[in-house]
């Protein structure tokens, strides 16, 4: 080592962007953000061998604030984009950043049978309950009994999904939760996301200071999850259900189970072959 | 989940604190940057300009403290890793603590609030270490901290009654994607 | 001169196998050197429906099926009377029924066919094992004059896995078939042409497809299934293994087409087939893959709508979707294949027009051409090969400068950087952008990209391809027929016809259906006074895009009906023939 400087190989600054995040001070996506960037510098991944994919949504717009290879696609449909770079270029790494709405709701679909499929993506859901970039709607994740939006002045009236419940039940082989406020742990579980083979979960309670500024307290209600990681899906499963949401800063779950990878045969040059079988 | 800033801090060596310093100081630095583009973007140019002075300060620490390591190799440490008494490391000013409305003064307190976290760490370094050399430079690192506080300190006192007031927006927040 | 052809139906209900019989009858007639085009129609039932098996034999290449049919071999008439309309029949044409069953439908006899009685279940119980659709195979064989040899090998290489019990059997009853065919009345007989017809392949519409994308360089298929394009993706899941690709099952359309995109964007040519409501869920994604310049083929084969519609049954009505479907203003192209053989072509050329565009190119077949199984003439090696203009690391990281992902270049076409390549990291974006891929609100950024995107495909030398124009004599002749797809093979017929009575005129049948070819359309056109536009669709759609983009003689007229009737070459030769009058 020739000086302090080379004592990484990257750091996370390198997988930053010039773009200025449009986010809202005080948004916990800033603090997801710099966890991403501070675990891929950890994995000293080089950034062209990395891609991150999103669809529409204020977390969606992480992409094009890292210096990786990124895709910002149409809303909800960042999973299905996200598999089929990973199954076409295996060697990359390749995370999806997105929020509550993007994925539970309108990419609902996708997220049952990416968890099912379990292809090795990590998956990061900013998960505060709202709609931001179209002004504060009721999410898939928001309490029945919020009255913040004009779309449902009394309320949704519904239960809130339970994405990690339902990504467990999928066949999520990773799952975890943790809080803004918490960012050098949210690195660390990142990092073993990213290095966990298969469909890695990552919920992060992530305030919207703007729409929902009463989640500014959810930095003083969450605690350390008490748990320790299980391999059984099951008993993950029930003590997610039974919990109030605000366990954080664990892995939760770890599965075994083997990531969805299909090999390109290196059978070049047999388009003949094909064409023969139509030969009389 | 809060910080505590009371425990004792187990660093060793020297390279050991450099690698600490190093990463302290490299994190204010883009923290008080990330800080005052988001005030620069949201058009709050009074708590931007405090957050960039702070920026300019911090790199001028940095520069000092890479200036040490040179030639010194530094052990790795995972961002996790690093001794820090709280969930990041001390200088570094918790993004999820600002907000659209901050005003000046409450922009001050908060740098006051973690220079004054990181002026304790370098203390407690110095209290707990057992060698002498590493006493010493903690010590040092402290008193330049202090530096920085009694800035802070100055602009608190000279920050008048509009200082404190939170800036309204009278719009509503726009809808975007 | 006019094609020297035998159509004839063979229809049945559940258990009578005329599906087998059918595929057994197109593949003996391929060994007697015949060209052959077979489709099928069934009834609703997953498993014992009616079905019928139509067939067309030649001695030279055919394209279309003619306007009636020689012979209906019916096993049994249970519910037969349903395909009535899609089974026309005419005074010369003859019905042949197992007494058994009893008599024809009367939906079946309107056009006054003749009717003949073939007891194929007495004569297949005299035999052990034997079967009805084997007697009326040999039947039929001895009817349209197919050797009984080409047969046997067949039918051979079908029961190999059941023993000679089987075969024997199978062969019993056909020879059978072969001797009560003595007392039928007579139908056309094709001559025997052995090894004189050049090399032949037997292919669906599906298949050709598959092969299509497959020689144009796709690795990467995302598959959801759906009728009738589900065989494409069946035929390339095992075939891409072959040469190195990948496919995939996806949860719904919005992911395969979204899959696809995510693979093209790592590099690898990829695409997807759907039919029109798969279609209908792509449409956001195809946007996005303008927007973001992501090559990939979507083929559409159509059939009959809206909504589920008619699954099973073939119609040209998703020509104004694919044009016209996508928000906001999105360039992309559509091309049509308009033969079985076709398919081959189109969709190799497809794959190297998306990929030297960087643009999500549609190709639209149909239920007739992609479940139709022909036998046709080996097709020509083409020299398509996607060819994405890619960015390499070098030039943008020696001056410092930032990669432009989207550069506004002369040609349009932008160099893409594939993940994995260092210093030219980007973001590929849905929301509008500059030149860098940062998303951008501004009006001179909308304008540029839009230009460039609008540019490097109304700037591409699409070269001959863009239609196939036929003359019976070149340059003669003040009519034509404008079609597109499968309209294109009864048209085709059509001009023959009326060439060989000695009419001249022009057929146009535009592959390239957008973006469109004002210049090339007016070229093909000189000359011509009058035109008749011929498409299977309710509304008229390609009629309506032509008058809205190209200068038209002004005697143009449109032939249009919906599916899923398809046209008969004396349909459209009755309006050529209108005109000569």
């Amino acid at each position: 080592m020739e000086s302090c400087a080379q004592t990484k190989k990257y750091a996370a600054k390198d997988y930053k962007s010039d773009l200025k995040p449009i986010w809202c001070p005080g948004c916990g996506d800033y603090t997801v953000l710099n966890a991403i960037t501070r675990a891929l510098a950890e994995l000293a991944l080089p950034p062209e061998e990395v891609a991150v994919v999103s669809g529409i949504g204020c977390s969606s717009r992480i992409p094009a604030y890292t210096s990786v290879y990124g895709f910002h696609g149409v809303h909800g449909r960042a999973l299905p984009v996200a598999t089929g770079l990973k199954l076409a270029r295996p060697e990359l790494t390749v995370l999806v950043t997105g929020g509550d709405g993007d994925g539970f709701s309108i990419g609902g679909n996708h997220f049952l049978h990416a968890c099912r499929r379990n292809v090795d993506l990590t998956y990061i859901v900013m998960d505060n309950q709202v709609y931001g970039m179209t002004k504060g709607q009721a999410s898939p994740t928001t309490a029945p009994d919020w009255e913040g939006s004009k779309l449902t002045p009394e309320g949704t009236g519904i239960n809130p999904f339970q994405p990690l419940v339902v990504g467990l039940a999928s066949g999520a082989n990773f799952v975890a939760r943790v809080s803004s406020s918490d960012p050098v742990n949210m690195a660390k579980i990142i990092v073993e996301a990213i290095r966990h083979p298969g469909f890695s979960l990552v919920q992060v309670l992530s305030p919207c200071v703007t729409f929902r500024p009463e989640q500014a307290e959810w930095r003083d209600i969450v605690r350390t999850a008490v748990v320790d990681v299980t391999d059984d899906a099951a008993r993950a499963a029930r003590r997610l259900m039974t919990d109030d949401g605000f366990n954080v800063g664990k892995v939760l779950y770890k599965g075994s189970r083997p990531p969805f990878r299909p090999e390109f045969e290196n059978t070049n040059g047999s388009v003949a072959e094909l064409e023969a079988r139509f030969a009389l | 989940m809060s910080d505590s800033t009371s425990k004792s801090v187990a660093i060793a060596t020297v390279p050991e604190l450099l690698a600490h310093a190093l990463a302290m100081e490299t994190e204010a630095a883009e923290r008080y940057g990330e800080l005052a583009v988001q005030m620069e973007i949201h058009r709050k140019t009074a708590v931007a300009a405090i957050f960039r002075r702070l920026e300019s300060a911090e790199k001028k620490h940095l520069a000092e403290i890479t200036e040490m390591c040179r030639n010194v190799e530094l052990p790795h440490y995972a961002p996790w890793d690093f001794k820090w008494t709280g969930a990041e490391s001390p200088e570094a000013i918790d993004t999820g603590r600002v907000h659209y409305q901050l005003s000046v003064r409450e922009a001050i307190l908060l740098a006051y609030e973690h220079e004054r976290k990181a002026a304790e760490f370098y203390a407690g370094v110095a209290e707990s270490a057992q060698a002498a050399d590493v006493k010493e430079m903690a010590r040092q690192f402290a008193a330049e901290e202090q530096e920085h506080i009694g800035w802070l300190e100055a602009w608190l006192a000279k920050c008048g009654p509009a200082d404190a007031i939170a800036t309204e927006d009278p719009d509503p927040p726009m809808s975007q994607e | 001169m006019t094609v020297q052809s035998v159509s004839l139906v063979i229809a049945g209900s559940g258990g009578a196998g005329v599906v087998t019989a059918g595929s057994l009858l197109l593949e003996a007639a391929a060994k007697a050197g015949w060209y052959a085009l077979m489709s099928r129609s069934s009834g609703p039932q997953i498993r014992g429906g009616e079905a019928a098996a139509m067939l067309r034999f030649a001695t030279e290449p055919i394209m279309s099926h003619d306007d009636s049919f020689h012979l209906l071999m019916a096993i049994d008439w249970e519910n037969i009377g349903r395909f009535s309309a899609e089974i026309p029949l005419v005074e010369a044409s003859l019905i042949v029924g197992d007494p058994t069953h009893g008599p024809a439908p009367v939906a079946l006899l309107s056009g006054k066919p003749r009717e003949a009685a073939l007891a194929m279940t007495d004569i297949a119980g005299r035999i052990e094992n034997g079967r009805p659709n084997m007697v009326a195979l040999g039947a039929i064989a001895a009817m349209i004059g197919l050797p009984a040899e080409a047969m046997q090998a067949v039918v051979e290489q079908h029961l190999k896995r059941k023993g000679q019990a089987a075969i024997d059997a199978s062969m019993a009853a056909f020879h059978a078939g072969i001797a009560a065919a003595a007392d039928l009345p007579a139908i056309p007989k094709l001559p025997a042409v052995g090894a004189t017809s050049g090399p032949r392949w037997s292919i669906t519409g599906n298949e050709a497809t598959g092969l299509g994308v497959i020689r144009g360089g796709v690795r990467f298929v995302a598959a959801y299934p759906i009728t009738p394009a589900t065989e494409v993706l069946e035929w390339l899941a095992p075939s891409l293994a072959k040469v190195g690709g990948v496919l995939v099952q996806a949860e719904d359309e919005l992911a395969s087409i979204n899959q696809i995109i995510g693979a093209s964007y790592g590099g690898v040519p990829a695409m997807t087939a759907t039919s029109g409501p798969g279609l209908s869920l792509m449409i956001e994604s195809l946007g996005l893959a303008v927007a973001a310049e992501v090559p990939l083929v979507v083929v559409d084969v159509m059939r009959v709508g809206p909504s589920t519609g008619i699954a099973t049954k073939s119609e040209q009505s998703d020509l104004n979707i694919a044009v016209y479907g996508l928000h906001g203003d999105a360039p992309h192209i559509v091309v049509a294949a308009n033969s079985v053989a076709d398919c081959l072509f189109t969709t190799q050329w497809a794959v190297h027009l998306a990929e030297a565009m960087q643009t999500p190119t549609l190709v639209l077949t149909d239920q007739a051409m992609g479940q139709a199984r022909a036998i046709v003439p080996r097709p020509a090696e083409l020299a398509f090969i996607g060819q994405r203009l890619v960015a390499t690391a070098a030039p943008a990281a020696i001056e410092g400068e930032r990669y432009k992902r989207y550069a506004v270049t002369a040609s349009g076409v932008s160099p893409m950087a594939i993940p994995g390549t260092a210093g030219l990291t980007h973001t590929a974006d849905g929301l509008e952008h500059n030149e860098f891929g940062t998303p951008s609100s501004q009006a001179s950024d909308h304008q540029a990209q839009m230009d460039k995107r609008s540019r490097k495909l109304t700037q591409f030398n699409y070269g001959d391809h863009w239609a196939d124009i036929e003359d019976a004599e070149v340059g003669a002749g003040d009519t034509a027929i404008i079609t597109w797809g499968s309209s294109t093979g009864p048209a085709r017929e059509a001009l023959r016809r009326f060439s060989d009575a000695g009419g001249k005129a022009r057929l146009i049948s535009v592959r390239l259906i957008a973006p469109v070819q004002p210049e090339k359309m007016a070229a093909a056109l000189k000359g011509i006074t009058r035109a008749v536009v011929v498409e299977q669709s309710h509304s008229g759609q390609f009629y309506r895009m032509l008058r809205a983009f190209y200068d038209l003689p002004k005697d143009t007229r449109s032939l249009h009906q919906a599916g899923p009737l398809a046209f008969g070459p004396n349909r459209i030769l009755e309006q050529l023939n209108a005109w000569s009058s």
